[in-house]
């Protein structure tokens, strides 16, 4: 290859694989988090239906 | 009083819940947008001159192209991003201060969690950058030195909560803490402004900086950026108020 086109294009070549890797850690950073704490939040409601329920129970074996 | 969360409210006639989900889908439009304009679209910034000029696609060049200046279309975003929620750490210090109420020391410790998240993607997109533009991980220059002392500061919110058994006083300590933190913000966003640097030139400018097409992907990713910010802390939110609700019903039971 031309020597000075080398030179012109050394930063892109070096640089695409790092830029697009920034860009997946960025999205899987951001998203994997979002996914994760929405997986808890899941597990916590259900939780939440069951104590209510029993709340439910309790209050009606009471009157 | 219950504290009650987005999900129950409603704008515009839309449950909270559902707005969390149309902005999640939002931003993730946005930043795509933003990926694809950015690495087929927008121009390539140059660099250093080269010895002789060539032709590429009828343009004359005699620069560098750097292509690692693409980060700068999510970069800057999440920077800008870490800065937002970092107010809200204050904005929340101070509303505790006022009102003593433990849901605006919830709700500032979420917005220092969501703002170590975005302070970290900074730092190492940032270094990235640094590294295949300028050569070297880092530089001791104004912007990344105030926004590392904010990192340390980040870091610190936590270790001193961690520090502190007594509720009240650890949530005044945090409030005044992280007022006192995000000071640090808008001096490491306007330093550049006041000591010139190289490796962060002042592109946020009237008259000039950015180009059209430029522009427009800075702008998409910065919206979407801060719409998927603002889902992060609504779940969080939603994650804690959820917890806080468990622990309130198992002792209505054992009651």
């Amino acid at each position: 290859m031309d020597p000075i086109l080398s030179e012109i294009y050394r930063n892109v070549i070096n640089a695409v694989p790092y830029v697009l890797a920034a860009y997946a850690l960025l999205w899987l950073g951001l998203f994997g988090y979002i996914s994760f704490v929405l997986r808890r939040l899941g597990g916590l409601e259900k939780q939440i239906s069951v104590l209510e329920s029993a709340m439910a129970r309790r209050d009606a074996a009471a009157k | 009083m219950t504290d009650t969360t987005v999900s129950q409210r409603r704008f515009l006639g839309i449950p909270g819940n559902t707005w969390t989900l149309i902005l999640l889908g939002l931003g993730a439009v946005l930043t795509t947008i933003d990926f694809v304009l950015a690495f087929f679209y927008t121009p390539l910034v140059v660099g250093a001159q080269v010895a002789e000029t060539r032709i590429i696609n009828g343009i004359a060049v005699s620069n560098q192209l750097l292509f690692s200046q693409k980060i700068f279309y999510f970069h800057v975003p999440v920077a800008i991003g870490s800065f937002l929620i970092f107010f809200f750490t204050a904005y929340y210090g101070v509303r505790f201060l006022m009102t003593k109420q433990k849901k605006y020391d919830t709700r500032a410790r979420i917005a220092t969690e969501v703002t170590l998240l975005f302070v970290i993607l900074t730092l190492i997109t940032g270094d990235i950058w640094t590294r295949f533009e300028w050569g070297v991980w880092w530089v001791w220059e104004p912007r990344l030195t105030t926004y590392f002392i904010m990192t340390l500061l980040v870091v610190a919110y936590f270790v001193l909560r961690s520090s502190i058994e007594d509720e009240e006083r650890r949530a005044t300590y945090a409030a005044v803490f992280g007022i006192i933190a995000f000071l640090d913000a808008p001096i490491s966003f306007a330093i550049t402004r006041l000591i010139p640097s190289s490796v962060h030139p002042v592109v946020l400018r009237s008259g000039g900086g950015l180009t059209g097409m430029q522009l427009l992907a800075f702008l998409l990713g910065l919206f979407g950026m801060l719409m998927l910010a603002w889902v992060v802390y609504q779940v969080r939110l939603r994650e804690e108020l959820a917890r806080e609700r468990i622990e309130g019903l198992k002792a209505a039971l054992e009651g």
